[in-house]
């Protein structure tokens, strides 16, 4: 039940990802185009964000990242967001015009600013997902055990308050 | 201006020894052990007010508009400015995470009366509600909803929001938070979508061509305009003092040992305020090591959260403005004709043509969200910096204690907004922006003078400063106050 356990902590990730690549990403060609051209190019962005952000949990879990800590995660999106971009643009948009190399440079570039969007984001929900799952899964509840040993650093120090 | 009795070299000196640090004419700091730093460089710090309050209408407007009019070189200003701010910030820090007491303090300590300046300065240019008309312009595009409407309603949300909170840094900042994910995320999204490469070469390459100003640039027209977008860099006015009480209240470093401010239906279970600081003991090796923790933390957070987030803005911002003047010209016009409203309206609507109606809704959405971060935060600030000083130095304000004061200063400030905005001189969004630049931009001088003073002057040896750091802040002095004072003898006015 590996698999399970860690599928389970990828989904915050998944839905940053998701709910990011959907609203941004099915506006694009909402206007003129038809409803079903709209949704699948809403899909083409939502989808493999998704999948970033998910795995992004998933290796969380697994140690490879460490929590809240945004260099690491300004290089994952570095080359997931462009790839992510560029799945998109090449299934549903108007293509490349400048050039792939181009393209890829300037998501590349936008990507770190998507990166902070993201921890912020998931640091925020991850720990709530994890008290839900912490009983059931080994991985959420070893994760958890990271972010409370921090808690309890800052409410320690904020208990010596007089 | 020494310590009474000078602390001994030991590792684990007892917490409360009776030892005092002397600072100013102020009561003594007692000696008290520092909290140890947050392990690692983990979790979004009280910066988040400082970008809420900072990535506002001069990233979303001001520097745009003198992209497209001057060319992206100009942008070198702006690097300044931001780089400025985020010294600025660090040495606010400095003061406040060493003390626990806030940079008000620290000026009455040195010089009372500069501390009451810094008190009516904040009255008469925070209590203007202008900030709010701008989001809630964007607003009345998006619902056709009257943007006085939606601004009164935002005013009086805010106040109860704060009044019932328990502990209201923990609220605003989890409500602060959230709204700049979103607004970080989504401004990313929408520049990877209308955005190009050259865009972003131009914008950046720009920010390094240090020196550049055109002859236009150096009109009456537009001079003050530039001063003032100078200023609009990052945290604009009072913000960066105000940043101090949010580090106090989130308990970094000695800020620990002081009581959070509470909303006002929690004021009665608010614990006692003590009437200063406190200093820990810099000459034990154990306490500097923990010190050199907090200086990491709040490090960066100035680079990566607040630089950074600053700078992306201002980037993405940028890039579509770029994008929609290519694709509007009206855009370019409506900029050239200071009229904010149409040219955000225009720049929405080169969003939307470029990718869907809706897009230029998501482009107005952010100017609207901005809007609020911007409006929590200064009423949040601006009452809990007036409350700081009203407690500490009016006689016989500590009997209605720190939440009963943030509360008055909340309702006063929420009242005369909406009288201002029923009956004042407000009439229309954009227009009561402009007059408040001048003090404020005065302010920022002002407020680098009195942390060399206070850095300097109140701080043991130890903790005080680097050279190049006060190198940098005395720079910020002669920037701010030196082009506030140029622009109005040079041209005869003040900022735009």
């Amino acid at each position: 039940m590996i698999g399970r356990h860690s599928l389970e902590l990828a989904l915050p990730g998944a839905s940053i990802g998701a709910v990011a690549g959907a609203v941004a990403g099915g506006l694009t060609l909402f206007a003129g185009a038809p409803t079903g051209m709209a949704t699948l190019s809403a899909l083409a962005l939502a989808v493999p964000l998704a999948f970033f952000g998910g795995l992004y949990g998933v290796l969380l879990g697994h140690g490879v990242f460490r929590p809240g800590t945004f260099g690491p995660v300004g290089l994952y999106w570095m080359a997931a967001f462009p790839v992510s971009r560029l799945v998109q643009e090449t299934l549903y948009g108007v293509g490349t015009a400048d050039g792939v190399l181009t393209f890829l440079a300037y998501q590349a570039m936008v990507s770190l600013g998507f990166a902070i969007g993201f921890l912020w984001m998931h640091e925020r929900l991850m720990p709530h997902w994890l008290m839900r799952r912490a009983a059931d899964n080994p991985i959420a509840e070893q994760l958890l055990g990271t972010y409370l040993r921090y808690a309890r650093l800052v409410s320690a120090r904020k208990g010596a308050r007089k | 201006m020494d310590t009474s009795n000078t602390p001994p070299a030991t590792a684990t000196p007892p917490v409360e020894d009776g030892r005092v640090w002397k600072a100013g004419r102020l009561e003594p700091m007692p000696i008290r052990k520092l909290p140890d730093a947050p392990p690692s460089v983990h979790l979004l710090g009280p910066t988040v007010f400082l970008v809420a309050l900072g990535v506002g209408m001069g990233e979303s407007y001001m520097w745009p508009r003198l992209v497209l009019l001057f060319g992206p070189e100009i942008r070198w200003l702006f690097l300044v400015g931001v780089t400025l701010q985020a010294v600025v910030m660090l040495e606010m820090a400095r003061y406040a995470m060493a003390t626990g007491e806030s940079i008000f303090t620290g000026a009455a300590r040195v010089f009372k009366p500069l501390m009451w300046f810094f008190f009516i300065v904040a009255i008469a240019v925070y209590i203007w509600p202008g900030h709010l008309s701008a989001g809630a312009a964007a607003l009345e595009q998006i619902t056709g909803i009257p943007w006085m409407i939606t601004a009164i309603c935002g005013l009086l949300l805010v106040g109860v929001v704060f009044t019932l909170a328990k502990v209201i840094y923990n609220l605003l900042e989890n409500v602060l938070s959230l709204l700049i994910g979103a607004l970080v995320l989504g401004t990313a999204i929408v520049a990877a979508m209308v955005g190009q490469w050259s865009d972003v070469v131009s914008t950046i390459s720009g920010m390094f061509a240090v020196g550049y100003l055109p002859d236009e640039a150096m009109t009456a027209a537009w001079f003050p305009v530039i001063v003032g977008a100078c200023a609009f860099a990052g945290p604009s006015g009072m913000q960066q003092m105000w940043y101090t009480l949010h580090l106090r209240d989130s308990g970094a470093g000695m800020g620990a040992h002081i009581p959070k401010v509470r909303g006002l239906r929690h004021a009665g279970e608010e614990e006692e305020m003590p009437n200063r600081g406190f200093m820990f003991d810099t000459e034990d090796p154990a306490e500097m090591a923990k010190w050199k923790g907090w200086r990491r933390w709040v490090t960066f957070d100035a680079l990566l959260l607040f630089w950074g987030i600053t700078m992306l803005v201002t980037i993405s911002f940028t890039v579509i403005a770029q994008s929609a003047a290519r694709l509007n010209p009206g855009v370019r016009e409506a900029l050239l004709a200071d009229d904010q409203e149409a040219a955000l309206t225009a720049m929405s609507n080169a969003v939307s043509s470029a990718g869907s109606s809706v897009l230029g809704v998501v482009f107005l959405g952010f100017i609207a969200l901005i809007g609020l971060n911007a409006t929590l935060g200064l009423f949040d600030s601006f009452s809990r910096g007036q409350a700081d000083m009203t407690f500490n130095f009016v006689p016989g304000a500590k009997k209605l204690g720190m939440s009963r004061l943030y509360a008055i200063f909340l309702w006063a400030v929420i009242a005369f907004g909406i009288l201002i905005l029923l009956f004042g001189p407000a009439d229309g969004p954009a227009s009561i922006l402009d007059t408040l630049a001048f003090l404020s931009t005065f302010a920022m001088g002002a407020y680098c003078v009195t942390l060399l003073l206070v850095n300097n002057r109140m701080l043991p040896k130890p903790i005080r400063p680097k050279w190049w750091s006060n190198a940098i802040i005395g720079f910020g002095a002669v920037f701010y106050l030196g082009m506030l004072f140029y622009s109005m003898v040079a041209f005869g006015v003040v900022v735009g």
